[in-house]
């Protein structure tokens, strides 16, 4: 399933994001935000975080910097497995 | 996948009924007009009119967007001292940057939101137009002998509106329908010429020279590629009638850009040139056909100039001062 949602995260942003152009009112973008939170959090955690990340990014919404929570359990983290430097929502 | 279903049923069936009734309101309409109620010329008019009314009734969420994102002229020079400090590190200036415009309240992104709440009505748009094809399927407002007629609805009378490119390739049996594939592939054509060309428009005239160079410009080379892959995909496999609903949201989209450069143009960019030109101009012409309109051209400005010496710097000031549009937003409200 976490695979799953992987890669279909990959292809939307490979795919659909560029559609768009930078959209997202935070950094790392919503899309990176969901590929980091299911790959670091699996895919239960890492969907609701996504789903929660993606209610806040509305019109009213400051944007500003919003960085995946840490995974409680102490694996590497810092560097991300996932790169979020890239643009699109 | 009982349960995930289910969640989706459950998701789905209100947007069945929103759809369908705006569709058979267009529908109704068009029928009243005149127009053959099993016609493809009623259906697919009133698929463009469903999508009119959906990206109308995101207009509110576009205003607050560039309302959050009329500030960007005061805090560009705190971007680009951040462009200075971190040019070398794109993820630690994407942070900097992104924690400046929550600070400042200023954020010119159009937030994601909006855009993935449009998709679900795009594949119900497609759900609904595909079973009705298949058996005349009824779905929300969509009674049978409605259902029958949206599935069997012709284009010019010969095109029908839920085939597709790939289900009526030349290569099937029966010869398939060129037509179809002619017409799928124009509407993909288009997808990509007006997206290429927002996205363009927005680059060339809406951003500062120095943000072209660097990520800027190899993102618009890669779009180059990338649109007519991604409008192909979606071109091949989408029927007809939802291959026109996204062409006309992207013509829509178009006119909302050329609106906003035109109207409430990045500072330090051609637009910005261009309407402050244009606003000089209206300025002079009103000022020698009428002597009483120069004063409140003339009003929106002073404040503008009068508030900019607390928060800028001198370079702000100065472009801040050539600029008479400076009221720009505040004569629009």
């Amino acid at each position: 399933m976490k695979y799953l949602l992987i890669g279909f995260l990959r292809l939307y942003r490979a795919v659909v994001s560029p559609l768009y152009g930078q959209v997202c009112r935070y950094h790392p973008s919503c899309s990176a935000y969901a590929l980091e939170a299911v790959t670091v959090h699996g895919s239960a955690r890492g969907s609701w975080l996504a789903a929660r990340r993606v209610a806040r990014c509305h019109p009213w919404a400051a944007g500003g910097y919003d960085p995946v929570p840490p995974s409680v359990r102490p694996t590497r983290r810092s560097a991300g497995p996932v790169s979020t430097s890239q643009q699109g929502a | 996948m009982g349960a995930i279903g289910d969640f989706f049923t459950f998701i789905a069936t209100p947007l069945y009924y929103a759809i369908s009734g705006v569709l058979i309101l267009w529908h109704k309409l068009f029928t009243a007009l005149g127009l053959d109620p099993a016609g493809g010329a009623s259906w697919a008019l009133s698929i463009v009119g469903l999508t009119l009314v959906i990206r109308a009734a995101l207009i509110p969420l576009f205003v607050k967007q560039i309302k959050s994102s009329r500030n960007m002229q005061l805090i560009q020079p705190k971007v680009k001292e951040l462009q200075k400090k971190y040019g070398h590190d794109r993820e630690r200036l994407a942070q900097e940057t992104m924690k400046l415009y929550k600070d400042t309240g200023t954020n010119p992104f159009a937030s994601c939101l909006p855009i993935l709440l449009q998709m679900p009505i795009f594949f119900t748009l497609f759900h609904l137009l595909n079973e009705a094809a298949k058996d005349y399927t009824a779905r929300g407002f969509l009674t049978s002998t409605l259902a029958r007629q949206f599935g069997d609805s012709k284009l010019f009378g010969s095109i029908p509106l839920a085939d597709s490119f790939w289900g009526s390739g030349v290569w099937r049996e029966g010869g398939g329908d060129l037509s179809v594939m002619l017409l799928a592939l124009f509407l993909v054509l288009a997808m990509t010429a007006t997206t290429f060309f927002t996205q363009r428009q927005l680059m060339s005239k809406n951003m500062p020279a120095d943000a072209l160079s660097g990520p800027y410009a190899q993102q618009q080379k890669l779009l180059l590629y990338v649109l007519p892959v991604a409008f192909g995909l979606g071109g091949v496999a989408f029927p007809i009638g939802v291959l026109l609903y996204w062409t006309t949201s992207n013509l829509w989209t178009m006119g909302q850009q050329f609106y906003v450069i035109r109207n409430n143009p990045a500072p330090g960019t051609p637009a910005f040139a261009a309407k402050a030109d244009r606003d000089k101009a209206k300025a002079a012409k009103h000022g020698t056909v009428v002597e009483e309109v120069e004063a409140p051209v003339e009003e929106p400005r002073r404040p503008a100039v009068r508030q900019q010496p607390k928060k800028t710097t001198k370079q702000q000031r100065k472009s801040g001062g050539s600029k008479p549009g400076g009221g720009t937003q505040g004569g629009k409200k």
